[in-house]
């Protein structure tokens, strides 16, 4: 039943990508790729990595969706041809419809959600990783990220 | 139909939408929005490859890139919100000043 989710996973995840291709309003565009990104997430599950797929949810589905569909709110008169602010009503449904699918053919095996054998000590390796071989990398991209928040930041007028 | 072959499948074709998302649309925020599609493509395939041979370093490599994608997404929005304050638009085509 698992690879059955993940089939269902992968079918809407495309097909919301199809309708990012498509659609001209930059809304719709932006609340698709919530789909997709939370349909990669059940992927991240099923591949028996339940850790990355919540930093998915939470990083990517969360913080970042939301800083983009802000952007496109803020995008002023300009980007008003662009920016319908209504999600059609059908591709809400098969969303919906493709999620309580997904929950219910996971929910009908009734073990852990992961369709392959994963190592448990996997998860656990993966902190080891990150700040052993990888902590050049680790800490490249902490500051990174902090140089990014810093490009956020309001700009100071010059006193004139 | 064994899972790799659905991930694989799942993995070309968004990544395919994402690069066609980029070259087609000229708007800035939707070849933003193809660049985390395509980013998001290639995160399922190498967190497939961490379950199937047990790659803690894949796992790793995923989540160095989630947090990179997060600053591009962060960086790029500023850069593309600062362009439309100052008149430049948001269409690829108007933004011509490096152009020889």
């Amino acid at each position: 039943m698992a690879v059955f989710a993940a089939l269902v996973a992968g079918i809407v995840a495309v097909f919301f990508a199809g309708v990012m291709l498509l659609h001209r309003s930059l809304y719709v565009s932006a609340v698709s790729l919530l789909v997709v990104l939370l349909q990669t997430a059940v992927l991240f599950i099923l591949c028996g990595s339940p850790l990355l797929g919540l930093l998915q949810v939470m990083i990517y589905a969360g913080a970042v969706m939301v800083l983009v569909v802000v952007t496109i709110m803020a995008a002023g008169e300009e980007g008003a041809r662009f920016a319908d602010f209504s999600f059609p009503r059908p591709l809400a449904w098969a969303g919906l419809l493709a999620a309580v699918l997904e929950i219910a053919l996971l929910l009908s095996r009734g073990d852990a959600p992961a369709a392959v054998a994963v190592d448990p000590a996997l998860q656990a390796q993966l902190g080891a990783v990150l700040f052993r071989p990888y902590a050049l990398a680790t800490e490249a991209v902490t500051l990174l990220m902090f140089l990014a928040a810093l490009a956020i930041a309001p700009r100071r007028e010059a006193a004139s | 139909m064994s899972l790799t072959a659905v991930v694989w499948a799942a993995t070309g074709a968004l990544f395919s939408f994402g690069l066609a998302i980029v070259v087609l649309r000229r708007q800035l925020l939707a070849m933003l929005l193809g660049l985390e599609l395509m980013l998001a493509a290639v995160n399922v395939s190498l967190v497939h490859h961490a379950g199937m041979f047990d790659d803690a370093e894949a796992l790793a490599v995923v989540a160095l890139v989630i947090a990179v994608a997060a600053a591009e997404a962060v960086v790029g929005l500023s850069l593309i919100l600062r362009m439309r304050r100052g008149g430049r638009g948001a269409d690829a085509a108007l933004l011509t000043e490096l152009q020889g």
